[in-house]
């Protein structure tokens, strides 16, 4: 047994490395910077991406109302009601309030005062609400027809401002009993801006026809884009390079495959397709995959991987040892394909032998878990053996170094690759599986957003998966590949620290351009009605029910449209600029 | 090809949605018929039965091949005609939009490009860079609406064409295809034009028969007032589709432009003394547009994408419009017809593509 | 392959082809294939240095690729040390022959330090890690004349000389017993080459390496290699002891070679230069009969374009591959065009 003070060498080499490493990276950026530098367009661009994003982190600061205040006319009390209205920019009726009053007989309670209320407000914890308002000044009154009366009618009660004074005139007036609107301009605290000077307390975008203030959702917004924006396009990436460096890597008739697919993907416009995607998914209400699925899939990697690394590596007159394996080898594209025979041609698995019921034998968290443990020790087995039969390689030392990257005496081992993608995939294993239901949950509510996510993401990642593709056949060419795989090194080691951090270059510039990509399309869709649900703080759909009111209150299209030009431009003006520091002509 | 008529299939297949319960909607349970024996038959189930949907995937699949090889690609559910018809009429629609747009971007991206290129770093050059990559910014149905807003109303909207283009009659039309004036009353301004026409008014209006414009009010009454019409219409939705693509071929060809000029064959042309206007027309762009070419195949897919966005805001019952509206119901035949003919589309023009490269390219020959 | 083995022969070649198929058309179908080795046999002994000539594009890379297992052969096999290198785990192949590339600043990861470039080999094959590592890398840093504080640098921040002195040291980690030199010296100023090759020397010397020395130009191989194969369009041509070869050259194509040596010396008589005409032909398809009879000054109609001579020995292990082989002070006639 290893004690502490074993380690101790090791601790420091590690720790030397791991300054060293990141030093490096200083360099490495402040060079970077320097090339960035040059560029004023760039610099704007980086300016308008921070200033998003951080319009997105405190938006809750910024904003003066919470962007889904209820202003509907959610119950008709018996003598207040509540018309929200579209208030121009700048203008000073922010302030105003307008109330119904219905003067009726038969409520003799309320009959003389009005307390001047509110509308619903949402609280942080989603609760509704009322306050009570402080009114200044009676700005009108109308009659039910719209005809002004006369503004003496009504009067604010001196001591408390809070409630209004029916005059008896009104209160008598019988015809009235329609109701009267009542106009008048309140100590607004909640349109009060920490950020603008005293008295300045206007709503700077106007309201909209719900009477919510459009800045604040507006700003709002800005968090609902970046989100789907990033989301979408780290998972797209994750995606695609996978997909194409397995690829580009393996070459032979796995990348024959999938490049039909992406052919495929690419041969349909992305926004028609994200369409039918999204249209598709309209009534999922969670996102998850049935459990065959989850056990296919893996099969079916595993089998083409090694099918085409036997046809690309292997010469001819194959040396296993081992005939049944070899067997195996010459026949597994027909195992595999015997359940897909039986999947498409007709007969249910059930009627042979019962396959749903082996996998709903199982409700519970720990069988599913296992499951996948078991799924994915499975997959590693037979990867191994594969190597062990059709490329004659040992694993010894394996077990050793598997040990030593767990190393308890030195701790800052765990900060390699490998150990901590053990860590975040054994947290993602146990975030993913086991939740109740018959399938492997990935998403729990499955809402629009997320809709417009999955369907961003499922056709935008051929583009990556060839971009990837591409530089990996480049750098898999270059010499230093061929100098690792002559010194023994297995492929993965190859792909993960020779291939992959010499290709990530153009993909940084295609990542950053396709979040402004992503934020167009994602409120593309939103504006033909197939992405965020109605009445969400989000462009694409404030700009969609702005239409109604185009002619009257144009502010109501020009802001967010705005927003999401600034923030588009800022990520393509920043993909510029990284474009021209990973140029290998400006490097050096 | 054929992938693609499996990956419509399979989207059809996956999309979790029952047509066969959508069509019937709340009277699912409703007994419409009786088999031989007596069991009752629901209208969901006759509905499943009509739609042959209990057959293997296999066998679906194949009957659905056969079928489109056949010229039928099955009838629409929201529309009650052939599939084949509503694409028909809609696709005209949507490639008379895309292609003017591209073939305004084209000429404008490239020659802005050709300038910003040859005054590199100049005042020019930051400038058009700077807008070229707003406009790829934008987003199309905003930018539209903003045409609309500007150009299409007067002032007392905030628009400015009044004081530009005169009163009345001074803006561009706000949307449609054409003025309602000559499409209504009558039985719809189709009956104009020639029965099996191409679809593309900008052509049929030159072939609108005489007697017919006989009939039609005097706004209207030569073939030429028909065609400024139906341009004066795509005027905007041209312009919101073609934006994007002018900015993006600006930067495509300032870059493949720049790439060429740092040529020995382009220095030697400066060097013999020829006029720098010679070197860079003749030798350079000949040299920097092939490139150039081979984005084509791409900005028509690009522009029927955006056309969904464009045809929604201005009203053009183009093929964006029926795909937006199928998918709201779930008409899956339609939607696959409509995923099928934008990709037939998108594959014949990069084969066209692939044959202009060839041509302008002599490094490049047809095998 | 006629003789018997011996046992001082460490690697035998027999036969050996690697035909790169060319792909094109719709289907990306086998149109064609660049015969870039096609049908050498060779025998290299244990503790000897061969060098191996020719221009470039003849195939010489791709010969030693082939020879380490580095790309599966197409026909014919490689021996090495009595068992055929398919038969070899990966492993063991690795931890024996070793390659020092033709260019050194592409044969190295640009995002790893010196470190790591020679460690991976001790790391990847489970040999050492941490510290352990890093003394030996400093053993092996200090064995091609680097210093320990070089390690923590990365190869874009040293000249051409060192990063050749750290692929060395990257050869070396794995302690083989033979290295293959492709051109190790035709990316370096000529001052930097002669350290180079003297360095080479000793770590021969010291190690009992055996080497297999690759290059276009015979003038480098005339320092340092105990036998030359001359290679013309995948082909050897002629093989013999350096001294044998430079002295009577038999093959035409091995004379023209020679007398593009650049000769300093004042006294001799200038030497006719027998400038080769025409271009390389492809090796995709290379020429009937004779490969060398397009540019051959004096090829024979009928016999040289027909009938494809092969290896002959002419005695002494000398072998060459010619219907028409020169004897000693024999010399080619003097293409005039070429002048
Ligand atoms: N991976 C490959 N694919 C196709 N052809 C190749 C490949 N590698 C080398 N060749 C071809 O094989 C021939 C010999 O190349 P090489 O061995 O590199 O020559 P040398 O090292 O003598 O300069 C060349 O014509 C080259 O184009
Ligand atoms: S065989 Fe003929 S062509 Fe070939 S080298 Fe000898 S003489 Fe020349
Ligand atoms: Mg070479």
């Amino acid at each position: 047994m290893r004690s502490w003070d074993d380690g101790k060498e090791e601790r420091e080499e590690s720790l030397r490395r791991l300054r060293e490493s990141l030093s490096q990276s200083r360099n490495d950026l402040s060079r970077s910077w320097k090339i960035y530098k040059r560029s004023l367009l760039a610099i704007l661009g980086l300016m308008m991406v921070l200033s998003v994003s951080l319009i997105a982190i405190f938006a809750d600061d910024i904003a003066v109302e919470h962007p889904y205040r209820n202003l509907q006319d959610t119950e008709d009390k018996w003598s207040i009601d509540y018309e929200p209205r579209r208030v121009e920019p700048f203008s000073e009726e922010c302030d105003w309030h307008e109330q119904k009053i219905v003067t009726n007989p038969n409520s003799p309670l309320f009959s003389e005062t009005v307390v001047a209320e509110s509308d619903d407000k949402v609280g942080d914890d989603n609760r509704y609400y009322r306050d009570t308002l402080s009114a200044i000044t009676i700005i009108k009154i109308e009659d039910s027809q719209g005809y002004d009366l006369n503004s003496s009618l009504l009067s604010i009660d001196p001591d408390n401002s809070s409630i209004l004074v029916l005059s008896p005139d009104l209160y008598s007036n019988t015809s009235l009993y329609a109701g009267v609107w009542v106009t008048y301009e309140f100590d607004n605290e909640a349109m009060h801006h920490w950020w603008l000077p005293d008295g300045y307390d206007v709503c700077i975008f106007g309201t909209n026809d719900q009477g919510q203030d459009l800045f604040s959702k507006v700003l709002y917004g800005a968090r609902v884009s970046l989100k789907i924006g990033i989301t979408v396009a780290v998972l797209t990436v994750v995606i695609g390079t996978i997909v194409g460096s397995i690829s580009g890597y393996f070459g032979g008739r796995v990348d024959e495959v999938i490049m039909r697919i992406c052919d495929i993907f690419f041969a349909i416009p992305g926004l028609i397709l994200a369409m039918a995607f999204v249209a598709a998914m309209n009534q999922v209400t969670s996102l998850t995959t049935p459990v065959w699925l989850a056990v296919l899939l893996p099969i079916l990697v595993i089998g083409s991987y090694s099918n085409s690394f036997l046809s690309s590596t292997v010469p001819k007159h194959g040396q296993t040892d081992s005939h049944v394996m070899s067997k195996l080898v010459e026949y597994r594209w027909w195992i595999l394909l015997l359940p897909a025979l039986v999947f498409i041609f007709g007969w249910s698995p059930s009627n042979l032998f019962g396959w749903p019921e082996i996998f709903e034998l199982s409700e519970s968290k720990i069988w599913r878990l296992t499951a996948v443990v078991a799924i994915i020790a499975l997959s590693g087995v037979v990867i191994l053996a594969d190597k062990r039969f059709i490329n004659n390689s040992s694993f010894e030392g394996g077990m050793e170094r598997l040990k030593d990257s767990f190393d308890w005496t030195n701790p800052w081992r765990y900060l390699t690759f490998r150990t901590l993608a053990v860590f975040i995939s054994l947290a993602l294993l146990f975030n993913f599986s086991g939740t109740e239901g018959g399938d492997i949950v990935i998403i729990k509510d499955f809402d629009r957003l997320w809709k417009v996510q999955a369907a961003l993401i499922f056709t935008g990642w051929p583009g990556y998966a060839r971009l990837i593709r591409g530089q990996v056949l480049y750098v898999k060419e270059m010499t230093f590949v061929e100098a690792a795989r002559s010194v023994g090194a297995p492929s993965s080691r190859i792909m993960f620290r020779h291939i992959l951090p010499n290709a990530w270059a153009p993909l940084l510039v295609a990542f950053t351009l396709d979040i402004g990509g992503t934020i167009l399309s994602a409120s593309g869709l939103s504006f033909i009605g197939l992405g965020a649900e109605p009445g969400t703080a989000e462009w694409g759909i404030l700009i969609s029910e702005s239409r109604r009111y185009f002619l009257d209150s144009p502010w109501l299209m020009l802001y967010p449209g705005l927003a999401i030009a600034v923030t588009v431009l800022g990520f393509n003006l920043l993909g510029d600029g990284i474009r021209d520091v990973v140029d290998p002509k400006n490097r050096r | 090809m054929i992938g693609v008529a499996i990956f419509t299939f399979a989207i059809a297949h996956i999309i979790p949605g029952d047509p066969a319960a959508i069509q019937c909607g709340d009277k699912c349970g409703l007994i419409v018929d009786y088999t031989e024996d007596g069991e009752p038959i629901t209208a969901y189930e006759s509905n499943r039965i009509r739609l042959k949907m209990d057959d293997p995937v296999g066998v679906q699949f194949w009957r659905y091949v056969t079928d489109l090889a056949e010229g039928d690609w099955g009838d629409s559910l929201l529309y009650h005609r052939p599939v084949v018809d509503v694409i028909k009429d809609a696709a005209p629609i949507t490639l008379e939009m895309s292609f003017l747009a591209l073939f305004i971007a084209y000429p404008l991206g490239i020659i802005l490009g050709i300038i910003s290129a040859v005054r590199q770093d100049r005042m020019f050059d930051h400038v058009s860079r700077f807008f070229a990559i707003a406009f790829v910014s934008l987003p199309i149905f905003w930018f539209a609406m903003m045409l609309q807003l500007y150009l299409a109303t007067g002032t007392e909207h905030g628009g400015i064409c009044d004081p530009i283009f005169g009163t009345e009659g001074g803006c561009f039309p706000i949307y449609g295809r054409h003025d309602p004036s000559y499409t209504y009353p009558e039985d719809g301004f189709y009956s104009f034009y020639p029965a099996g026409g191409t679809g593309f008014h900008l052509v049929d209006s030159w072939f609108v028969t005489d007697e017919k414009l006989a009939t039609m009010p005097e706004e209207w009454n030569s073939n030429w007032l028909l065609f400024k019409d139906t341009l004066v219409h795509l005027a905007l939705p041209c312009a919101a589709l073609g934006i994007a693509s002018a900015g993006s071929l600006l930067r495509y060809m300032r870059a493949s432009l720049l790439e060429v000029l740092n040529e020995d064959y382009v220095r030697t042309a400066r060097a013999k003394g020829l006029s720098e206007f010679r070197v860079v027309v003749v030798h350079a762009c000949r040299n920097a547009l092939v490139p150039i070419v081979t984005i084509l195949g791409f900005s028509i897919g690009g522009a029927i994408g955006g056309a969904v966005l464009t045809e929604t805001v201005f009203a053009f019952n183009g093929m964006g419009r029926v795909a937006v509206t199928s998918l709201q119901y779930l008409d899956f035949v339609v939607i696959m017809g409509v995923t099928l003919i934008t990709s037939v589309i998108f594959l014949l023009s990069n084969l066209i593509v692939d044959i202009t490269y060839a041509i302008i390219d002599p490094r490049v020959r047809l095998e | 392959m006629s003789e018997i083995r011996d046992d001082d022969v460490l690697i035998e070649v027999n036969g050996m082809k690697k035909w790169f198929p060319i792909k094109g058309g719709m289907l990306s179908t086998v149109k064609n294939y660049v015969r870039a080795v096609d049908g050498v046999d060779l025998q290299i002994k244990r503790g000897e240095t061969l060098g191996i000539v020719g221009e470039s594009g003849c195939g010489k890379t791709t010969l030693g690729r082939v020879l380490l297992g580095l790309i599966p052969i197409t026909d014919g096999s490689v021996v090495y040390d009595g068992t055929n290198i398919l038969d070899m785990a990966n492993r063991e192949i690795r931890k024996r022959m070793q390659i020092v590339f033709q260019d050194p600043g592409g044969s190295m990861n640009p995002r790893m330090s010196v470190r790591s470039i020679v460690g991976e080999p001790l790391m990847v094959n489970g040999l050492s890690e941490g510290a352990e590592l890093t003394n030996k890398v400093a053993k092996l840093l200090d064995s091609v004349g680097l210093k320990r504080e070089h390690m923590n640098r990365f190869p874009h921040e040293f000249s051409g000389g060192q990063k050749q002195r750290i692929a060395l040291a990257r050869a070396l980690s794995l302690d083989p017993e033979f290295i293959l030199l492709d051109e190790p010296t035709s990316a370096l100023d000529v001052s930097v080459q002669a350290q180079v090759l003297n360095l080479l020397e000793d770590i021969q010397e010291k190690h009992g390496l055996t080497f297999v020395f690759i290059t276009h130009a015979l003038n480098v191989v005339n320092h340092i290699s105990d036998r030359v194969a001359v290679m013309y369009l995948g082909k050897i041509v002629e093989l013999a002891d350096t001294a044998d070869l430079f002295k009577k050259p038999a093959h035409p194509y091995t004379h023209a070679l020679l007398s593009a040596i650049p000769e300093p010396s004042l006294d001799k008589e200038k030497k006719d230069r027998i400038v080769l005409s025409g271009d390389v032909p492809s090796p995709a398809n290379p020429p009937s009969g004779c490969r060398f009879h397009t540019r051959c000054p004096i090829a024979e109609k009928g016999l040289c374009d027909v009938e494809e001579p092969t290896l002959e020995d002419l005695g002494d292990g000398h072998k060459v591959a010619c219907h028409f082989p020169l004897g000693l002070g024999m010399t080619l006639p003097v293409n005039d065009d070429s002048l």
